[in-house]
């Protein structure tokens, strides 16, 4: 059965597009179909790292939202983009990133029922074995929506008080929603940091288990959004980690 | 209704979008949108103008939740589904007896613009042909035709938790073009089954027929009958409780035109249909269901609207006198946690 894995955080900046662009393409690379939609309609991204201009993309998740196109023609097949060589196939449907668009959004909002209506057909129209959902941070009608229907939801938050705080809320509405699966990853932990730990105090914190501790990189600022990192340093712990964290994801219920 | 937190209630309306009942509704609009048999109603040019390919599905249970998938919010003309409800405010101004003693309760078989009259009795067949609507229009009571249409109007309000308005176009069309039903009128005065304010009570016949409403509220009303005549949101009381059984029976024997029988054999949910494409149906205790797609089978029922009544009651076994466990548990599809249903 397909499963939907949501990447939320309550605050902005704690790489979550990154965190779900090489999750995704980790998880391709084993050979699955995976879909990633940029959820985030106020402020996308996640395109760039897929090396996706927005040249190229005519239709987006907007263009389904206004009932412009079917969901299945705002996708886009990235595989080679992202330099998937062997089995494995990698879709994205990314938002606009006109202002006019983006404007429109704002203004008007959109039916948060055809976003469910269009996560279904996009598995179903795409066989998709995996769907990332890279959400808006902070949480509104779509976040909750997001959350709702996932099967997984990973919750990135960086080792301080405000996402500290943020992640209980987060965590707390994920639980009135029934959320199967919770897991939690700790982004940019400075390496004077202990990381068990610290992984031990968040997980007694919130009850929930870390899948994944990864440190604040150079490594990866220097690739500045350009590429996904674990396709161009694949032997890097950065890497590694998130082979880890695709095993839990492939393996959880 | 239980006071929920904030959090819990938005919560609750996420599940209701995301609840893996919602993708089987989902899936079935999908499956019939491209069903392109039928044709829409065209005696007046105002209800040939509909678009066939408007689609909505809506259901609501007596909890108060309620699943939309499609096009819930486009309004068109109830048509014969006021019969039903008309009928029911007829009961509660006269009683059971005086209503039976002018209108009778047998399905006929003929078409629901037959201008036939029991031969022993002379009373119209039932209340859902036009003679017995007609018949049980000319019961309700009020003084002069604008409080009795105000009745009418605040009844169904009643029933669908929002005031409603009446097409004037259609109303005025469905006069100008009504000679038939004038007909069966004066039949019927002829025998005494109704009083002489003809021209006042054919006028709020065409005009009940023109009140417009859309899929959500042909659930509601469906709904507030499932629940014993209380609306499940407002929990306003739309019509005493004594009466129900009533208006739910003359739905499941007469509701479906002359294709009832067979609707009674293979769907067995009470239902009400209209010419405008709406379709009401009743599964009591549980959830009322509201369809609109203007195009008509033969016998002027909406073709989309039988095809979604038909899975449903199957898949859900929502037949009244279904005995076999279902494919489907209602409750646990309604309630199951979204990632669990069908992907």
């Amino acid at each position: 059965m397909p499963k939907v894995v949501s990447v939320h955080s309550y605050r902005g900046g704690t790489g979550k597009s990154n965190f779900t662009a090489n999750l995704a393409t980790t998880i391709a690379m084993t050979g699955k179909r995976v879909g990633v939609i940029d959820t985030d309609l106020p402020s996308p991204g996640i395109h760039s790292l897929f090396c996706l201009e927005p040249e190229q993309t005519t239709k987006t998740l907007n263009s389904y939202l206004w009932g412009d196109c079917e969901i299945q023609d705002a996708a886009y097949n990235i595989s080679s983009n992202v330099g998937i060589t062997d089995a494995g196939e990698l879709f994205l449907v990314p938002a606009s990133v006109r202002a006019d668009d983006i404007a429109k959004i704002l203004k008007d909002g959109y039916d948060v029922k055809l976003l469910n209506d269009g996560f279904r057909k996009l598995v179903k129209g795409l066989e998709l074995d995996y769907l990332f959902i890279d959400t808006h941070p902070g949480l509104s009608k779509e976040t909750f929506l997001s959350i709702a229907i996932s099967h997984i939801l990973i919750l990135i938050l960086r080792p301080d008080k405000q996402d500290y705080q943020g992640t209980a809320v987060t965590v707390d509405v994920a639980r009135q929603l029934k959320v199967r699966n919770l897991m939690l990853a700790v982004n940019k932990v400075h390496s004077l940091l202990n990381g068990d730990a610290l992984r031990q105090r968040i997980e007694e914190t919130y009850s929930e288990s870390v899948a994944g501790l990864f440190p604040l990189s150079e490594d990866m600022v220097q690739l500045a959004s350009e590429g996904v990192f674990c396709v161009k340093y694949q032997d890097h712990p950065i890497s590694q980690e998130f082979r880890k964290v695709a095993q839990k994801i492939i393996e959880a219920n | 209704m239980v006071e929920t937190s904030n959090l819990e209630s938005l919560a609750s309306s996420i599940q209701a979008v995301a609840s893996p009942f919602r993708g089987y509704l989902q899936d079935l609009y999908e499956q019939y949108k491209g069903v392109m048999d039928g044709a829409v109603a065209d005696y007046i040019p105002e209800l040939a103008i509909a678009k066939p390919e408007s689609f909505g599905i809506c259901v609501a249970t007596v909890d108060g939740q309620v699943f939309e998938v499609g096009d819930c919010t486009s309004l068109f003309t109830i048509q014969s589904i006021s019969k039903a409800f008309v009928y029911g405010l007829a009961l509660e101004d006269h009683g059971r007896e005086y209503v039976n003693s002018k209108v009778s309760v047998e399905p006929t078989g003929e078409a629901f613009n037959a201008i036939v009259l029991d031969e022993k009795t002379n009373r119209p067949y039932n209340p859902m042909v036009n003679a017995g609507a007609i018949a049980t229009t000319d019961m309700i009571k009020g003084k002069g035709s604008t409080e009795r249409l105000k009745r009418i109007l605040d009844m169904f309000k009643r029933y669908t938790g929002r005031e409603l308005d009446i097409n004037v176009p259609v109303f005025l069309s469905e006069r100008a073009t009504g000679n038939r039903n004038r007909a069966i009128a004066y039949l019927m005065l002829n025998f005494d089954m109704i009083t002489n304010r003809i021209d006042e009570t054919l006028d709020l016949y065409f005009q009940q027929c023109s009140i417009l409403v859309n899929s959500r509220d042909l659930a509601m009303m469906a709904a507030t009958l499932a629940n014993n005549g209380v609306n499940p949101i407002t929990q306003e009381r739309a019509i005493d409780g004594r009466y129900v059984q009533d208006v739910i029976s003359v739905m499941l024997t007469c509701g479906m035109y002359d294709y009832s029988g067979e609707w009674t054999y293979r769907v067995g949910i009470p239902a009400k249909s209209g010419v405008g494409g709406g379709i009401t149906a009743v599964v009591p205790g549980r959830i009322g269901i509201g369809t609109f797609s203007p195009p008509l089978d033969e016998k002027g029922n909406s073709v989309r609207g039988i095809k979604v009544c038909e899975d449903l009651a199957k898949d859900f076994g929502l037949h009244l006198f279904n005995g076999a466990k279902p494919d489907r548990d209602l409750e646990e599809w309604m309630n199951g946690r979204p990632a669990d249903g069908a992907w």
